[in-house]
């Protein structure tokens, strides 16, 4: 469709502020813990200090003699009343709230002390004597595929996916899924070929590190159970609990309130089940307010190895690609098995591609459980390969961006997958990126011990497909609307521009369409507020509900000016007839139709994706995903060879957002991946010492601090309109996180001729093969 | 949970640090709210001196300034008595973590805290200060140089307050570099950092240029050198001696922040940094001033 076919009126294309940015630098914005609402008995944990071991006995006697306790309730006491109903997630229905056979990570759940005050609840939570008998711990992804211990006795796919159903019941494996695509031959093709580069590569688990704490409330409420969390997920969670306590879902209640921060931290099976199982089998009203130490054993992004190889012929076309993939998932599954197949898919790049393999494998450890984070697991495949073509391009003393950008997927390509390329402009997003950076210019060397280098590359994600999103719309009689969604705001400004893109169709302003904060009881089903799909499915429910909301109001205006609904446009005024030019304020049309002030007219729509599922055979599928997410990152840096320090000097990414509802918002969204792509290039990670993490507090886990901020960084809109995007948008929230780090490693590659494969690039990594350099002429 | 005192005089706060079992001074409360956050704290009592009337002044004496425990790293650093007497001393506490910790943190507090990354011991072992300890048994005093005795552990005895901290005149010929190198964040704390300061040399007839030192992040307490060079020597063999006179000091604890080769590497970058601008500022009058208007 082309692009003027969105030509777009008041709203959309806006830069307007965010809804809530007043609220929250005044301190005003109540979070979920800020919340009022019921008084709550505090809950405090007892934690496994054994990465893998069986139950012995859990002795809770001391705790429940000391002051201010009320109840302490071990794994055993609710696997005695919930029995399997106890073991919740969003694959597989393997983690239980509380453990009761075996702990399987430092810091699994094992009994909740619940009380009045943090502190009495928090001693009495020390006072818990556990026997354990230690059991063989698995710390490593690989050892866990070769080796003879098992983090499960068996695998217990939930009912959710029935792909993994004939997973049910397996033993004797720590491979939870495996997804594989074969396209052409790919090992014979790398035999012929002109140039092969191949390597091993590793990202480290790290957290998500959201500002805003996890945070659970639940009570009992009659025969229904209500819940406020911190959530970017409330009708799963209804769902879970619903199963969870065995109530059908009008009795279960889930209400959010606006996140601060998530990056997927807060999602799927988080405080939900074990607030909601306490709050139900104890009748009382608990709260779960952990923290910060306790925030980094919830969840984690996936530590991924990845063995990949690339081989280009003599004319510089990618003959075969190869990747091996393999993602550690921790103690429980969580999502780890769609990001497996997800990201697995796309192992190899957005790249016209002649031959491709792939074997992505998701693989149970003893760590703390990884789940979804921003990227969804892409980022760790795109450092294989960015890093890959990179080094291929250098094989054949290519220029790493013309390279790129000769063998990039275009409008209409059917990309290795199976899939038809559309709306994903690879190479404006590259182009754009290098123009910005001054790739072409001659590259002014830095003195004395400092080395310059550029690098970029380019990423790809497909939005999580089929999802389902609804919307309610209120227009009320003085004109305003009140929107009723499922999205959860945390911080991305989905609130802002769903409003927006309501306005647009209502011909409203800023201002007059308020977003309702996401409760069970009231807003209307919705899959997640995750994967950046939020903009398009949820913006497009938004729309086509706002659409019947304009029709409707034709309708009744056509009624009351007697003229053919043709003859009615909606505008900023009210209802026109072009006959006539007879103008009917909205206020005046609704306090007609209804005889009375204050009424609402409601209309809601929902809007939902489908899929082609793989081929058992091939992996591959004609549709597998609603859209594509088209992004690049250039990166102009300096080294310091005696520190071993990166600084950059100029970032700039670029994402293809089909269309931007909120330019401003989109920046901010590019920007926000980017810096946290910085941290995740050069220091951010979760560091495992025999299954305990060592740096899990904020003292010894690393962020980018304002310190760490490039000189300059240079967000670019791409704009190419998805044929049924909302407006023609698609979502931004990862974009630019995906190809960052190795945007980033590439330009270090450039600077001092030396190519990496682990993250994060600490100076100590790069000061070690700076001295191996030196010793051996080899790489790191 | 430890009780917490505010007294209003020194008196009744020695009283209360020699009457309770293990209690704790507090400061401003940066190290010690982190302690007890983490559940690491195990002091029965807390006394809060900041209720003390005359314990945050920074003051002129005879032989150099005089800073009260209570005074913020802050006001230190952006002290005009401080950046004219002991410019090194300024900008040492200016790196200290960041602006709302350095508002709040104290100058006892954070030479009590004795963590071997501490920022301000590297300047004030080489500026040779000294600490006043207070008790209901009477005052001494520690140099700075013998106040840090091992990991995480200060002269500072039970029922003992520190009182002041004393920073002899800066000589206003030397040259002075503070470099901190972290591992990690820009912000994060340092993974090795020195203070250097260079004074003598022909100005005062002496044919020899002493350089001293201050490590911090290197080894399991702050620690201190010096060493003399030819005043005629270039910067470089000014480094070689210095780097010869630190390396022997250098024994790095391994971390998430490096391990210790790496550290001890980064260690010898950080004195060769401190070194090198130093003995350029001392050598370079020019530079030395414009570098003094621009601290102003």
């Amino acid at each position: 469709m082309p692009e003027d076919s969105f030509e777009t009126g008041v709203a959309v294309g806006e830069r307007w502020a965010r809804t809530d940015g007043r609220a929250k630098v005044r301190g005003e914005l109540l979070y979920a813990a800020d919340q009022p609402a019921r008084p709550c008995l505090d809950v405090a944990i007892h934690r496994s200090t054994w990465p893998h071991a069986r139950l012995v006995s859990v002795d809770t006697t001391d705790a429940r003699a000391m002051d201010g306790v009320v109840a302490v309730v071990t794994g055993a006491d609710l696997h005695a009343v919930l029995g399997e109903r106890m073991l919740t997630g969003p694959a597989f229905a393997d983690q239980p709230c509380l453990a009761y056979d075996k702990v399987r990570y430092v810091g699994e759940p094992i009994a909740a002390v619940i009380g009045y005050g943090p502190a009495a609840v928090r001693r009495a939570a020390e006072e818990i004597d556990v026997a354990y008998a230690d059991l063989e711990p698995i710390h490593d992804v690989d050892a866990a595929i070769a080796g003879t211990a098992f983090v499960h006795d068996e695998l217990r796919p939930s009912a959710v996916f029935g792909d993994l159903r004939h997973l049910r019941g397996k033993k004797d494996t720590n491979v939870n899924y495996e997804y594989t695509l074969r396209h052409g031959n790919s090992g014979a093709a790398a035999e012929t070929a002109a140039h092969t580069t191949s390597g091993d590569f590793w990202c480290p688990p790290t957290h998500h590190v959201p500002i805003e704490l996890p945070f659970t409330a639940a009570w009992p409420e009659g025969d229904r159970i209500e819940v406020l969390s911190t959530t970017q997920t409330p009708s799963y969670v209804r769902q879970t609990l619903a199963d969870l306590l065995d109530l059908p879902l009008n009795r279960v209640r889930v209400r959010c309130a606006p996140l601060g921060g998530s990056f997927g931290a807060k999602m799927y099976d988080r405080l939900e089940p074990l607030a909601a199982a306490l709050a139900w089998t104890q009748r009382t009203a608990v709260r779960i307010a952990v923290t910060r130490e306790e925030a980094f054993l919830l969840t984690t992004r996936h530590g991924a190895a990845v063995t990949g190889s690339m081989a280009s012929d003599e004319a510089g076309d990618i003959v075969a690609a190869e990747a091996d993939v393999r993602y550690d998932t921790g103690a429980y599954a969580d999502v780890g098995p769609r990001i497996t197949a997800k990201s697995g898919m796309i192992a190899n790049g957005p790249y016209r591609i002649a031959n491709a393999t792939v074997r992505s494998r998701c693989v149970y450890t003893n760590k703390p459980s990884a789940g979804p984070f921003r990227g969804f697991g892409v980022p760790q495949v795109t450092w294989a390969h960015e890093s890959l073509i990179d080094e291929l391009a250098r094989a054949r003393d290519e220029d790493p961006a013309a390279f790129r950008r000769r063998n990039l997927l275009r409008e209409g390509d059917v990309a290795v997958m199976g899939t038809t390329m559309h709306s994903a402009d690879f190479i404006s997003c590259l182009d754009a990126v290098t123009g910005a950076v001054g790739w072409d210019a001659p590259l002014e060397p830095a003195a004395g011990r400092l080395r310059r280098g550029r690098g970029v590359a380019v990423g790809i994600k497909a939005v999580l497909t089929p999802t389902i999103s609804n919307a309610t719309l209120q227009l009320n009689q003085d004109g305003s609307a009140t929107l009723l969604i499922s999205t959860v705001d945390m911080g991305q400004g989905s609130d802002t521009i769903m409003a927006q893109i309501a306005a647009e169709v209502l011909c409203l302003g800023e201002g007059q369409v308020r977003v309702v904060t996401a409760d069970t009881d009231v807003t209307p089903y919705d899959t997640i507020t995750a994967g950046s799909r939020s903009t398009y499915h949820t913006g497009n429910a938004v729309r086509l509900a706002a659409e019947k909301m304009r029709d409707r109001l034709i309708g009744l205006a056509a009624g009351r000016l007697s003229v053919e609904t043709t003859d009615i446009k909606l505008t900023s005024d009210g209802v026109v007839s072009t006959q006539t030019q007879e103008t009917l304020t909205v206020p005046d049309l609704l306090l007609g139709h209804f005889g009375a002030r204050g009424t609402t007219l409601t209309t809601e729509a929902d809007f939902a994706t489908s899929w082609a599922p793989y081929d058992k055979e091939t992996g591959r599928s004609p549709q597998v995903t609603e859209h594509w997410f088209a992004g690049a990152a250039a990166v102009q840096l300096i080294v310091d060879t005696a520190t071993g320090r990166v600084h950059i000097e100029h970032l700039a990414v670029a994402g293809d957002v089909g269309r931007a509802i909120n330019p401003a918002l989109v920046e901010q969204q590019l920007t926000g991946a980017a810096v946290m792509g910085i941290g995740h290039a050069l220091f951010d990670e979760l560091v495992f010492d025999e299954g305990q993490i060592t740096n899990g507090t904020l003292l010894d886990y690393q962020l980018p601090s304002i310190k760490d901020m490039p000189d300059r960084i240079t967000p670019i809109v791409i704009q190419s309109p998805h044929r049924s995007g909302p407006f023609g948008a698609k979502g931004v929230g990862e974009t630019a996180i995906i190809p960052l780090a190795p945007a980033i490693s590439n330009a270090v590659r450039d600077a001092i001729g030396i190519r990496f494969t682990r993250l994060p690039l600490t100076p100590e990594r790069i000061i070690t093969a700076l001295a191996e350099q030196h010793t051996e002429g080899g790489t790191a | 949970m430890a009780v917490f005192h505010r007294p209003g005089t020194l008196g009744e706060a020695c009283a209360l640090m020699a009457e309770r079992g293990d209690a704790m001074v507090y400061g401003g409360g940066t190290a010690v709210q982190i302690l007890e956050k983490q559940g690491v704290l195990f002091a029965s009592d807390l006394v809060d001196i900041s209720g003390i009337p005359g314990l945050a002044n920074i003051e002129e004496t005879s032989s150099g300034v005089r800073i009260g425990p209570m005074t913020t790293l802050r006001a230190v650093e952006t002290s005009p008595l401080v950046r004219r007497v002991t410019p090194l001393a300024a900008r040492v506490y200016g790196h200290v973590a960041n602006p709302r910790v350095r508002n709040t943190a104290s100058v006892g507090g954070n030479l009590a805290h004795g963590d071997y990354r501490l920022d301000p011991p590297t300047a004030l072992l080489v500026l040779d200060a000294t600490v006043e300890l207070t008790s209901s048994g009477g005052t001494r005093t520690v140099p700075l140089r013998e106040f840090f005795v091992d990991f995480q552990r200060t002269a500072v005895r039970p029922g003992e307050i520190i009182t002041a901290v004393e920073i002899p005149r800066q000589d206003e010929a030397a040259g002075s570099w503070f470099a901190k190198l972290s591992s990690l964040s820009a912000n994060d704390w340092p993974c090795a950092s020195a203070a250097a300061l260079v004074t003598g040399g022909r100005r005062f007839g002496r044919v020899a240029r002493r350089i001293r030192l201050g490590l911090g992040a290197v080894a399991p307490t702050p620690v201190f050198t010096q060493v003399e060079v030819a005043a005629d020597a270039g910067a470089d063999e000014a480094v070689d001696a210095a780097r010869q006179a630190a390396e022997p000091l250098i024994d790095p604890i391994p971390d998430v922040r490096g391990g210790v080769a790496f550290k001890r590497h980064l260690a010898l970058v950080a004195v060769e940094e401190a070194v090198r601008l130093s003995w350029e500022e001392r050598s370079d009058a020019r530079g030395f001033f414009r570098d003094r208007r621009r601290r102003r």
